[in-house]
């Protein structure tokens, strides 16, 4: 086979690039629609989709033909996500993935699999802050087996049909949702089913008398929409395959129940799919439980919250029918009890007594004795008296309530949005959240036509001023942020300010209301994760840090773009009561899991092992494998000397540092006057490449005199070569391959080896930075040491950076242009400044001298 | 400013989000918009009142689209501005929108604020 030409495989890496920069583009667009700030419809997001599809397709095909053979494996990873991709767009991904999942297993990719409920419960699993009971989930997964087994497939698809239908009969429509009720309630279960049941079962409940809540956890159900009340609950069921399997079909039945039905048309009137998930959660033998807000609906411009609170088991507190304890408690960071109303508290629900009269948790014989019914809608609960002496006491401690409220409250801030949340305490006294969801208010304040007169009276910081990363009203303290490493006092609650946008910031996203920025984009790392915890962040709001001060409380209304001085309550009250949180649409919630499909990045880089086609597990994925795997063309043809040094294909720089590195210029990168050789540093056209030069170049870097390598250290290198992952890609020359607006520079200065891959034009979303560096020539401790000198300083400019041992990987992306050329310039110093240190590095204190050093500018200690 | 000199103001487009969201959104602004997912809803509404904006997409589920609505409102109500908002844009049926007397044609996705401000320059030109 004809061996291509140089330019041949220039091009056609350059096509690779393309095609990857286009993809991108179009990952980071759709990133942006989900900030909030714009309108878009379903028809956006398949259409842009689908130029995804295409054009990952055509950076796969142009790989392929780069290196003239076919990436199976390859094509093999972006058959299977495009064909999740599609399930997710066809909204079929509940029928992707396992039947049983225990709660503490869950990710946030399995919500379409688990349900609302369940998946709001296994992310506050992970808040060490709140204890939730353990659980296990029967999935949507489960749902459709179940439907497909008993060949109800065509009886669902007529329902949803009709559901979607605003004219469809309802007569006919209330026959197809009986069938369909009554048939799940006689659903046979799959072969396999039972056994992987009780093996789920057997892990989350290993001793033989325990007993569950069995609740609903529908797809869309408690994302925005409560369906308070309207799926059945049964408690107390003993925890063995068979009663568990005979109240999860009851749960599973009342997706077709007429109140479910009717709560459905009215809210999603043009979506007729749906599907359950049921969760299992270990019961919690109740001393007292109930219901918390964290708003009073009765109230809601006062900053305080409401429990209700009963003796026993709440499902009596949220159905109703006991009188019960209401206290009221006032917000902020000092909680205080504004009111007690104590009732006579005649009744309470406790656990029926199994029929060998043991009554309660933990004595009943499970399976074998008659299993609480599983038919009435509190299971195996009864109403039981309370004697008299304890009618008339609070069944909550001062203690107590205050714990709950900072829960309550904490658990308000980290999902940005007022809470409805069912609580329990058991006989020792702990506190348990049992369920958690959004409050859904009254629509008052949205139409309320005296809101712009209202708003008036309120002062103004700034307003007009930046771009929405992420759309939201949000209020708090001032907290201005001038260090990363401040972050970690950060109070909750608290309005994060700073002067630039760092990806840093996730350490505080959970408790952050909003954040502002003086510079930045929406499409930057810090914005990307902005809009997955949903706090409202505005950035470039040039001049910010001038107009706020530390501990004022403002008010960001994202969408207006302005800062309020002051809590501007009639705000959060309209953005509380409106009549539909956006960010909980159908189109929303579709783009988000697209998102996740498509853009979020595991592989890092290639020296880490994960770096394999079978660790793509998105598109952004196999974008950063094209690309490596492209580049490692590129460095394969550098080895071949006889290819290299002929024709001029490789060029020496000529500058005034030694450096010997070699340029292989694929287009665009060298000046039309560039000579053939010994290129000078005004002959480099390429923006990135010429700005590590320039770093390179800066006064005082470049130490010329040798450091004094001591002979231990020389006998180190002797012993230690490369490892071998560094031969595949060092050639024995430096070299550096570059564009107009790319470089990619491959050299060992010294006994190090840098590896800068770097992209840098005018399309942010393409920018990016890729740094290694790796070896030495001394021992492993003085390398870590060097490594860590290293990251600091990377840290410092905001790299996302890992290290092992002696190898450093780091990546920035997203920049404009003017701040990678400032970060390339320091790149560029940073290499020049670490030439042979390593040999310095006698203990840890000394790297973090030098690192401390060469962030104040003071580069004349390296040749000290 | 007195209620009645607030314009009234409907959005018809067959994507629910569509409406809730611009209703939403010029809910802060004080206007109380009405929004409809068929031509034929919307412009019997017109015919029982008058509306001043009229946003409305090119394609619709009915038997009308939306230049079709844009005929027909300016026949009810000829100082009655329509804006056109569109995910199959092209220069073409901008062009021709205008020419038939469309206030606006706004390409699909936009952000919020360019709606606002076409609405908010519609509501100057009705005062």
């Amino acid at each position: 086979m004809k061996e291509a030409s140089p330019a041949e495989v220039f091009s056609r890496f350059q096509s690779v690039l393309r095609a990857n920069n286009r993809a991108l583009e179009l990952i980071a667009d759709l990133g942006e629609k989900l900030g909030g700030d714009y309108l878009f419809d379903r028809r956006y997001i398949e259409i842009t989709v689908d130029s995804l599809v295409t054009t990952v397709g055509e950076s796969i095909a142009n790989l392929d033909t780069l290196r003239g053979k076919r990436h199976q494996a390859l094509h093999d990873a972006y058959q299977r996500l495009t064909e999740e991709l599609r399930l997710v767009l066809s909204r079929r991904e509940d029928r992707n993935g396992p039947r049983f999942l225990d709660l503490g297993a869950i990710l946030p990719r399995d919500l379409a699999l688990v349900g609302g409920k369940a998946a709001h419960l296994a992310s506050m699993r992970h808040d060490p802050s709140l204890t939730v009971p353990d659980g296990m989930v029967i999935t949507s997964r489960a749902f459709h087996d179940l439907i497909d087994h008993n060949l109800l497939r065509p009886e669902l698809d007529t329902f949803e049909a009709l559901m979607a239908d605003r004219e469809a009969d309802a007569a006919e429509l209330d026959r197809s949702r009986q069938r369909l009720e009554r048939a799940m309630t006689r659903a046979e279960p799959p072969p396999g089913f039972l056994p992987e049941l009780a093996a789920s079962l057997r892990l989350l409940c290993p001793d033989d008398h325990s007993f569950l809540a069995v609740r609903s956890s529908a797809q869309e159900e408690d994302m925005d929409f409560s369906f308070a009340g309207q799926f059945r609950s049964l408690i107390n069921i003993p925890a063995a395959p068979e009663t568990v399997f005979a109240a999860s079909r009851e749960v599973m039945a009342s997706l077709f129940a007429p109140g479910a039905v009717s709560y459905r048309r009215r809210i999603f009137p043009d979506d007729g799919q749906m599907s359950i998930a049921v969760v299992c959660q270990r019961m919690i033998p109740s001393q007292a439980s109930g219901v918390a807000f964290s708003v009073d609906t009765m109230n809601l411009r006062q900053d305080t919250m409401v429990i209700v609170a009963a003796w026993g088991q709440g499902e009596a507190v949220v159905e109703g029918r006991i009188p019960t304890d209401t206290f009221i408690v006032k917000k902020g960071p000092e909680p205080f009890i504004l009111e007690r109303h104590v009732a006579k508290k005649t009744h309470g629900l406790y656990p029926r007594p199994t029929s060998t009269g043991t009554g309660a948790m933990g004595g009943g014989l499970g399976q074998g004795s008659q299993p609480a019914q599983a038919t009435a809608a509190t299971g195996g609960l009864e109403v039981q008296d309370i004697a008299p002496e304890r009618q008339a006491i609070p069944c909550l401690t001062d203690e107590t309530i205050l714990t709950l409220a900072r829960q309550v409250c904490h658990l308000e801030t980290t999902s940005k949005w007022p809470q409805d949340v069912e609580w329990a305490i058991d006989n020792e006294g702990a506190l348990f959240l049992l369920q958690a969801r959004s409050l859904i208010l009254n629509e008052g304040s949205a139409h309320d036509r005296a809101l712009p007169e209202r708003l008036a009276a309120y002062s103004l910081l700034s307003s007009g001023q930046g771009r929405v990363a992420q759309q939201g009203i949000g209020a708090g303290p001032v907290r201005i942020i001038n260090h990363p490493d401040e972050l970690a006092d950060f109070p909750e609650g608290a309005v994060l300010v700073s002067r630039r946008d760092s990806s840093r910031f996730v350490e505080v996203m959970a408790k952050a209301s909003a954040i502002v920025t003086e510079v930045g984009t929406p499409v930057s790392h810090m914005a990307t994760i902005c809009r997955e915890f949903k706090v409202p962040c505005l950035v470039n709001v040039q001049g910010v840090l001038g107009k706020v001060t530390d501990g004022e409380v403002i008010t960001i209304d994202t969408e207006d773009r302005r800062i309020y001085q002051g809590r501007v309550e009639e705000l959060l009250a309209y953005n509380a009561s409106s009549s539909m949180n956006v960010m909980a649409s159908l189109e929303f919630r579709l783009l988000r899991r697209i998102l996740k499909k498509v853009s979020v990045l595991s592989l890092v880089d290639p020296m880490l092992r994960e770096f394999t086609v079978e660790g793509c597990l998105s598109y952004h994925d196999i974008l950063r494998f094209n690309h490596e795997t492209a580049v490692q063309t590129l460095v394969e043809m550098g080895k071949d000397e006889q290819r290299i040094l002929s024709g001029h294909l490789a060029r020496r720089l000529a500058l005034p540092i030694p450096t010997g590195i070699l340029v292989i210029d694929i287009g665009g990168g060298l000046t039309p006057e560039a000579p053939a050789n010994d290129l000078p540093l005004t002959a480099v056209a390429s923006i990135p490449f010429a700005s590590i030069l320039k770093g390179m170049l800066h006064p005082g870097i470049w130490h010329t005199a040798p450091m004094t390598v001591g002979v231990r250290d020389l006998m180190h290198s002797m012993f230690n070569p490369a490892h071998d992952v560094v031969n595949r890609q060092y050639t024995g020359h430096n070299i550096a391959v570059i564009g107009s607006h790319y470089v990619n520079l491959c050299f060992r200065l010294g006994y190090h080896f840098n590896i800068i891959d770097v992209h840098c034009g005018p399309v942010e979303q393409n920018n990016h930075i890729y740094f290694r560096f790796l070896g030495g020539v001394t021992d492993m401790t003085k390398r870590s040491r060097r490594s860590l000198m290293i990251s600091t300083i990377l840290t410092a400019f905001d790299f996302t950076v890992q290290t092992r041992g002696d190898l450093v990987t780091a990546r920035l992306t997203h920049l404009p242009v003017e701040e990678m050329e400032r970060i390339l310039d320091i790149l560029g110093r940073l290499v020049g400044f670490t030439r042979q240190l390593d040999v310095k590095m006698e203990s840890d204190e000394r790297a973090e001298e030098y690192a401390e050093a060469f962030l104040n500018g003071d580069y004349e200690i390296a040749s000290l | 400013m007195t209620s009645e000199t607030m314009p009234r103001m409907m959005i018809i487009d067959d994507e629910p989000i569509v409406g809730k969201r611009l209703q939403q959104s010029f809910a802060k602004l004080g206007l109380e918009v009405a929004i409809f997912t068929r031509p034929e809803e919307g412009l019997a509404a017109m015919a029982a009142t008058p509306f001043d904006i009229v946003v409305t997409d090119l394609k619709l589920e009915g038997e009308l689209d939306g230049m079709g609505v844009l005929a027909r409102a300016k026949a009810i109500n000829p100082a009655a501005r329509v804006i056109i908002i569109t995910g199959y844009a092209s220069q073409e049926t901008a062009n021709t929108a205008l020419r038939e007397g469309a206030f606006e044609f706004l390409a699909k996705p936009f952000r919020l604020e360019e709606i606002k401000n076409v609405v908010l320059r519609a509501w100057e030109e009705l005062r």
